[in-house]
């Protein structure tokens, strides 16, 4: 299985506290320095994320597109419930092909709205499973969501390989059977939607946690959808360690996860403290250890945060 | 060939927690099963009832929580006793209500005194609960514990806000803390790793993770606890291995269905004592079926209840 996914840097978007007021005051030059910057840290795909967007978020994502194509030639991934915006900015873009419209749902207005714009843009497509009846609770209400968004696909003659699912990642301290219906979700999707790529907002796994600890959650759970074969994931690009871990540039977390999750088991004592992170939040997601805020205390002092260079 | 039945191991096992000292003694927990599975594990100790004395009672009380009391009902010493030789008490549950801010506003030397006078009139392990008040509670508690040392009170509640010094306070004068949490795993598993670290080893700590009475969130309290259990059993995680208490009189005898005459609800009958007493016993009958190993109760007729039924079931 490969060891390196496609990255879309998450970090523009108008909840930041630096971009929200530079897209509302159309100031190019934080969001130009940060798509260099995300670009730089090897960041595939520009998530440009307007949230609801209801008032002008047309103008807005038009702006926001051409602001950062000018800096920036990465494909970039339209992220908002307003679909006049994702509209406006797939006509803003100079190769609205390569963009990603993220996303469409199960929820037939999504369904119904959403679709028409790929297959007039020939984008792609964030396939989020989620429908009328909410969130799904297992693998099985996820892959009729899958289903329902590839037969839709079908219908207007859009391929596959168009589409990247996310089957929604959950926190881990909201409900690790989520979790544990995440990783089992993922390797069925090639049954469920033969020819679709993946995805997922990986940092929601670690909603709850403190935040000076979420980015050991995220990386931990990140190494486990590679070894579960993900094909992309929403990441902070300013996270190097997540970075390189896209890239496989880590193999000692590689091979630790592939031991773990092929059900091996490893003398946790023996790692390196940077692993023993890794080997603990594993644990918790895999569901064999209850999580807690304090999950990796006694270790977070004696960190390297270089160590993996 | 003979028939075996199937039995469910566990690799891990509850641990224990002891009340009160010397012949006084008790200990609850350490089982090795799920609830009365004793088929599949041990179950060494009996879950213990302890009955509640309130230092002042709320107005609102019905009928059928003052009632059994009436003679000794500002008098939580005698009504301690009362307890334990009319009612068959085997633990007492003291809520200290009148330290309340929002209320008397007692003082910690009151409370400390009372404790001590209710340790020298009553003869089974005593409980020692706050008025709820996050800062009253860890001033009160700890001078509870500070004057009353080395009689291995069990003092609660000790959440988040407050842990520190009601724990601490449990460590250096020789008591068990009552570590509670909102309703959620994680944060049960989080408070026990705060109090461990601060020095008070597991022994000396029993969980309550927030009880819910019938039709007032039971549930949520019954799913929690049994997964503190699976944790405990199942994953053997040491920071779980805590016995389980539920404060659910209180709760109990506040539901509307409880206090509503047949006046107001002509749907519910006339018999309102019998109503209460149910929902109190069936409330603790759950908890206990999710894993409890301690409960907090008031009316004696849902004490025995519950009892039968814990006899019944370890049979």
């Amino acid at each position: 299985m490969a060891n390196t996914i496609l990255t879309i840097p998450e970090s523009i978007n108008i909840m930041s506290k630096t971009i929200g007021p530079a897209i509302k005051e159309r100031d190019p030059k934080p969001i130009q320095k940060m798509a260099i910057e995300q670009q730089e840290a090897g960041g595939d795909i520009q998530d440009l994320n307007l949230g609801p967007a209801r008032k002008a978020g047309d103008e807005m994502m038009a702006w926001l597109v051409k602001t950062v194509e000018e800096v920036s030639d990465l494909p970039l991934a339209l992220d908002s419930t307003n679909t006049v915006a994702i509209e406006a900015g797939l006509k803003a873009s100079k190769t609205p092909e390569r963009c990603i419209l993220n996303s469409i749902s199960a929820q037939p207005a999504s369904l119904e709205d959403r679709m028409p714009l790929v297959k007039k843009y020939n984008c792609q497509f964030v396939a989020l499973t989620l429908s009328d009846e909410g969130i799904p609770r297992d693998v099985n209400e996820r892959g009729m969501c899958a289903a329902e968004i590839y037969g839709k696909a079908l219908e207007y003659d859009i391929p596959a390989e168009s589409m990247y699912i996310d089957p929604i990642v959950l926190p881990v301290c909201v409900d690790p059977g989520q979790v544990a219906s995440f990783l089992e979700f993922l390797p069925l999707i090639p049954d469920f939607a033969p020819g679709a790529k993946s995805t997922c907002g990986l940092s929601n796994i670690s909603n709850g946690t403190p935040t000076e600890l979420r980015h050991y959650l995220n990386r931990a759970y990140q190494a486990m959808h590679i070894y579960l074969g993900i094909y992309s994931s929403i990441v902070d690009a300013y996270d190097e360690e997540m970075m390189a871990l896209c890239k496989g540039k880590i193999p000692a977390v590689t091979d630790l996860t592939k031991t773990l999750m092929e059900g091996g088991d490893v003398d946790a004592a023996s790692l390196r403290p940077e692993l023993q992170v890794y080997y603990r939040s594993i644990k918790c997601l895999m569901g064999n250890v209850l999580y807690s805020h304090s999950w990796i205390e006694d270790l977070v002092d004696k960190l390297d945060k270089d160590w993996f260079k | 060939m003979a028939f075996s039945a199937l039995t469910e191991k566990y690799s891990g096992k509850m641990g224990t927690l002891t009340i009160g000292s010397g012949d006084q003694a008790v200990t609850v927990g350490g089982q090795a099963t799920m609830p009365f599975a004793t088929f599949d594990g041990e179950l060494p100790n009996k879950p213990l009832i302890a009955m509640e004395v309130y230092d002042v009672v709320d107005p609102e009380w019905p009928a059928a929580v003052v009632d059994p009391f009436k003679d000794v009902i500002n008098d939580p010493i005698a009504w301690a006793k009362k307890n334990i030789s009319e009612y068959g008490a085997k633990a007492i549950c003291l809520q200290l209500a009148s330290t309340d801010p929002n209320g008397e506003n007692k003082d910690a030397a009151y409370a400390a005194d009372l404790v001590g006078k209710m340790l020298a009139a009553i003869d089974v392990p005593l409980l020692v609960w706050g008025s709820g008040n996050v800062e009253k509670d860890a001033e009160v508690l700890a001078k509870v514990c500070e004057v009353n040392e080395g009689k291995n009170l069990l003092v609660g509640p000790a959440v988040e806000e407050n842990y520190k010094k009601i724990a601490a306070a449990c460590l250096g004068y020789g008591h068990a803390v009552v570590s509670q949490s909102p309703i959620d795993v994680n944060m049960a598993k989080q408070m026990n790793i705060l109090i461990s670290n601060l020095g008070l080893p597991m022994e000396k700590i029993i969980m309550e993770p927030s009880t819910g009475a019938l039709g007032y969130g039971v549930e949520y309290s019954y799913s929690v606890m049994e997964r503190i259990s699976l944790a405990a059993l199942a994953q053997n995680d040491d920071k779980m291995q805590a016995p389980i208490i539920n404060d659910l009189g209180k709760e109990c005898w506040k539901a509307r269905e409880v206090k509503l005459t047949e006046e107001e609800e002509p749907s519910f009958g006339p018999d309102m004592e019998k109503r209460g007493v149910l929902w109190e016993a069936t409330t603790g009958i759950d908890m206990l079926l999710s894993g409890s190993n301690l409960l907090i109760m008031r009316n004696p007729k849902a004490v025995k209840l519950v009892e039968e039924c814990i006899d019944e079931l370890m049979a």
